[in-house]
């Protein structure tokens, strides 16, 4: 390299002192001075060119070269600070949606569960008769465990709820019940103590419980001694044997119980508790699987299990089969679709802005003929000049990348706020590598595209006729075309997305139009719950509440307060086997199941849920008086389709239980979702359900919206009893608004996609419209002075936009019809071909596009024709 | 100008003629463009700055160096030498020649090998 140096130091004085000299030879040989300063020159060729050859034979040329274009590029961009912030801009809007959905999806979506080998981990789920996945039972699950050679271990777990009392205010803790093993098929340990040993997964030991690491900090200020003491959970108490690490993340209690557990005790089953039975369905199943083990291997194995087992106790099964579930799908399957459509979008938020940026490009370029035809005629390579302004759009992404990187950062708080608890494993968003390689690589592909189409197009040009065109300012045929193409393009993607938004928009409003059979307005809902050792007394359960629902109603503004093991909406389901007498089949658990209420005699008054026949519960129907059940339309349907229901009979939960004669038929309500229709119901009196229920909502109904009366509510349960903690409190007006959260999720961000795409489109339009103005001000200077009206000028200019924009808006049309079949599952009661949505939204381009033609078409309409005529 | 006609070199043999000249010892640039005009009775055209990057490419080969002197009007000026690389190269390179010209004669001209037509 010393050689590099010197040799190309003095390559000037070289090549300088060559042509002297051959000037002197031909001095000599009789030419004049000057005439022999000219051979020299035309015998030695072109000395910049040779120069750079020379140089090129030391140099990683590519490398030089790139420097070269990057300071030229910056240089060029820098001189022109409006074109470059907006481009910029454009870019950052577009590049920044895509990396912020990018980094939901990739922590949704892609990123395996936190745990270790997590593909291998998966629910098994029992089949119902109809094919869908139910709980499975302890008496089950130990069938599937000793029988089948395909899990390295297969765990239990169950939802729980542990009322924290004696550390402070009493608090009712999301928990789960999980056997044994469940930190080991997870492969968690915990990071304090020690995991749960199997000679404590009985019903003698259990009382041995693990914290997350938010609840030792939260309620045990991180006590490092807290391992071996002891803590009260429902009255009895338990020993902390360990907290888990600070990382652990809840998702599996969400992908399987939807609450995000704080506290896990081990479950504690043997086969000979009543609730271990066969048809006791209410444990969920996850296993990890043996490595190597396909998932169609495990199904057939534990298919034909099931198949044994149905067999062997055929009137504990309605249907044999098992439903083998990963545990990644079972916690974000819900979402896919939703995440997907939303990257789409961006997808098509990310083209427009690229079409828009090749636009300005091209806008520009037709500004830069001079220069770059002076360049070629200096004897750059068309390749050169190409590479030149294709570093020029890579600057420009990079910039836009940078911008888009910053709105990924901002993301996860975005989230945080916008939607909460919608999506699962939103707490796992951050911007982190692999994001900004997304970031990164969708950057350079926009700049590649829309810094090619313009470099290619121009430096294709004649070179002759932009040199001696230069002085005047007017493009190509070649380069208005390509950029009403541009525009065309960004207004049928632009008319995809809206037209997507307006399903989306037309679902939700369906669905919040939906009559959920019960009045939400001005009712509170709480969840309280009794524990301790007063409370093993049924009686006392039912004095607690009594005295509970009479303070409550005594409080200010109440109008009517009632009771109910249940509350719609709100995620908590109780289903039992609905046995209709006369109606019952040979295999009594193929009966259809109801959802079962125990409610105080208000709760239907209070919930406005109305009675159509028959009467409603009364305080009459107390404990030991004759068994009364209300049912719902649906049920009575399903079963008295054409005689009177009032008066039969029906078992609730199987043939072992009593029976309850109906007195009543009442509304249906959605229980699940808004979108699902309504399930069979049952509702009975709280008092005499044989097993009480320890855990009960109440609902209040207020005159008017107030503030203070869940604390009002608080005193009063405190006043009963100060160790009984309340949870769960919730306007039912927020509770049936969130069954649309995640669709009104991923409507926001639609819509934030299709404004941005609206408003890329408009800039776009309004770019190519004034660029056209500007080239025929003379034109229409002379027609104005032929005696055109400024109405006639602006007819003309808006006129041509608009067909510009109408050959867009046809082809969105088709582009939307073939696109709103993918988000399909994401309507409710709105086709994905629904007229209105397609027209509303065809409107709205074409006045948003009439508004950006207007623009330039009234600066057309009052420029004044002496001065256009002189234009140029 | 002459007005014979003049013959553009072939892709590289510019390497091969420069390599020839300078076995007579160290020349500068501008001599090695008239050693060539010059012994190929002005047939061959050689555009002289293209004898630049040709002189730089063989340095960076290492099959000529330079060194600093003056030329015959006393200007500083470089003079090229063969290195030993160089004059191996050149027998690898003038016999590759030899053959070419000769595989290429004899394409041309078959008649030699088959007697007068």
């Amino acid at each position: 390299m010393r050689r590099r140096k010197r040799m190309l130091e003095n390559l000037e004085q070289d090549i300088r002192d060559h042509i002297e000299t051959e000037t002197q030879d031909n001095i000599e040989r009789g030419m004049s001075p000057e005439e022999a300063r000219y051979a020299a020159l035309r015998k030695f060729g072109n000395v910049r060119r040779v120069q750079e050859e020379t140089r090129d034979v030391w140099t990683f040329v590519w490398f030089e070269q790139l420097l070269q274009d990057i300071r030229c590029g910056f240089r060029m961009l820098i001189k022109n600070p409006g074109f470059t912030t907006i481009a910029v801009l454009t870019l950052g809007l577009g590049i920044g949606a895509n990396s912020s959905i990018f980094s939901i999806v990739h922590a949704v979506l892609l990123r395996p569960l936190p745990y270790p080998h997590a593909d291998r981990l998966v629910v098994v789920w029992e089949k119902d008769d109809e094919g869908h996945p139910t709980n499975t039972s302890y008496a089950t699950y130990v069938d599937w465990r000793s029988r089948s050679h395909s899990f390295d271990y297969l765990a239990l777990a169950s939802y729980s709820m542990g009322t924290l009392t004696g550390w402070g205010e009493p608090e009712q803790l999301p928990a789960l019940r999980v056997s044994a093993n469940f930190f080991r098929t997870l492969g968690v340990r915990p990071a304090l103590g020690r995991d749960f040993l199997a000679e404590e997964d009985t019903p003698a030991t259990n009382n041995v419980v693990i914290l997350t690491d938010g609840l030792w900090r939260r309620r045990f200020s991180a006590d490092p001694s807290i391992v071996g003491k002891s803590i009260t959970l429902n009255g009895t108490s338990y020993t902390v044997v360990g907290v888990l690490p600070r990382d652990f993340q809840p998702i599996v209690s969400q992908g399987l119980r939807n609450i995000d557990a704080e506290l896990y005790r081990v479950l504690g089953y043997d086969a000979s508790l009543p609730w271990a039975c066969r048809t006791c369905h209410h444990l969920s199943a996850i296993g990890r699987l043996h490595a190597g083990v396909s998932f169609s291997q495990v199904s057939a194995e534990m298919d034909t299990i099931s198949q044994n087992l149905w067999t062997e106790h055929p009137t504990e099964y309605s249907a044999a089969g098992v439903i083998i579930t990963p545990l990644v799908e079972q916690i974000v399957g819900p979402v896919r679709t939703a995440l997907l459509v939303l990257m789409g979008a961006v997808g098509l938020v990310l083209l427009i802005a690229c079409a828009n940026l090749a636009n300005m490009l091209l806008a520009r370029a037709s500004q830069r003929r001079r220069e770059i035809a002076i360049r070629e005629a200096l004897g750059a390579a068309r390749s050169r000049i190409v590479r030149q302004l294709v570093t020029e759009s890579f600057l420009l992404a990079l910039g836009g990348a940078g911008l888009g990187f910053l709105v990924a950062m901002w993301t996860p708080g975005l989230l945080s706020t916008l939607a909460p608890g919608t999506v699962p494993r939103l707490a796992e968003v951050r911007p982190d590598v692999p994001v900004f390689l997304f970031t990164l690589a969708i950057a350079l592909a926009t700049a590649l595209i829309a810094g090619s189409a313009p470099a290619l197009r121009l430096s294709g040009e004649d070179l002759q006729k932009n040199l001696t065109d230069a002085g005047r300012s007017t493009s190509g045929p070649a380069i208005g075309r390509l950029r009403e193409v541009l525009v065309i393009a960004e207004v049928a993607l632009t008319l995809t997305l809206l037209v997507g938004t307006g399903l989306l928009l037309r679902s939700l409003e369906r669905l919040l139009g939906v009559n959920p059979g019960f009045d939400a307005q001005n009712v509170l809902t709480m969840q309280v719950s009794v524990t301790g050792a007063r409370y093993k007394d049924d009686a006392n359960v039912r004095r607690f509440y009594d005295d509970l629902l009479g303070r409550v109603r005594a409080l200010p503004g109440v109008e009517s307060v009632g009771m109910t093991s249940e509350v719609p909406l709100s995620g908590n389901k109780d289903m039992y086997g609905f046995h209709a007498e006369g109606k019952i089949q040979d295999n009594p658990e193929k009966d259809p199941s109801a959802e079962r209420y125990a409610v105080s005699s208000d709760y239907l008054k209070a919930m406005r849920i109305p009675l159509l026949r028959g009467r409603s519960f009364s305080s009459a129907d107390a404990k030991g008086a004759a068994q009364v059940v209300l049912i719902n339309e649906t049920a009575a349907k399903m079963f008295w389709a054409h005689d009177d229901p009032i008066g039969k009979r029906v078992k609730l939960g199987g043939m072992d239980q009593p029976w309850w004669t109906i007195i009543g038929v009442v509304g249906d309500i959605h229980h699940d979702k808004l979108e699902i229709p309504a399930n069979m119901q049952a509702y009975i009196p709280h008092a005499q359900w044989p097993y009480i229920d320890s855990t009960m909502n109440l609902a209040i109904r207020t005159a008017r919206p107030s503030t203070t009366l869940a604390s009002a509510v608080r005193e009063a349960v405190r006043a009963v009893d100060k160790d009984q903690p309340v949870s769960h409190i919730a306007w039912l007006s927020d509770l049936v608004g969130r069954s649309g959260e995640t669709r009104r999720f991923t409507l926001t961000l639609l819509g934030v996609f299709a404004g941005l795409a609206m408003t890329l489109c408009i800039l776009g339009i309004y770019g190519v419209v004034s660029y056209v103005v500007s080239l025929r001000t003379r034109e229409m200077g002379i027609r104005m002075v032929l005696g055109a009206l400024p109405a006639d000028i602006g007819w003309l200019v808006v006129h041509q936009g608009v067909v510009r924009v109408g050959i867009g808006i046809a082809l969105g049309v088709f582009l939307s019809l073939a696109l709103t079949r993918l988000i399909a599952t994401l309507l409710f009661e709105v086709a994905p071909t629904d007229p209105l949505t397609l027209a509303g939204s065809t409107l709205l381009m074409l006045a948003v596009a009439i508004l950006a033609c207007y623009v330039p078409a009234w600066r057309a309409m009052h420029v004044d024709p002496m001065v256009a005529v002189r234009h140029e | 100008m002459s007005t014979k006609e003049r013959i553009e070199l072939l892709q590289g043999t510019l390497d091969l003629l420069i390599l020839r000249t300078l076995l007579r010892g160290p020349v500068h640039g501008h001599a090695i463009a008239k050693t060539i005009e010059f012994n190929s009775d002005d047939v061959l055209q050689v555009e002289q700055g293209s004898l630049y990057p040709a002189l730089h490419r063989l340095i960076k080969r290492g099959w000529i160096s330079f060194e600093d002197g003056t030329s015959e009007n006393n200007r500083r000026a470089k003079f090229y030498q063969l290195t030993a690389k160089g004059r191996r190269q050149l027998a690898v390179e003038t016999s590759k020649w030899d053959k070419l010209a000769g595989a290429i004669a004899h394409i041309l001209r078959p008649a030699e090998q088959e007697g007068e037509l």
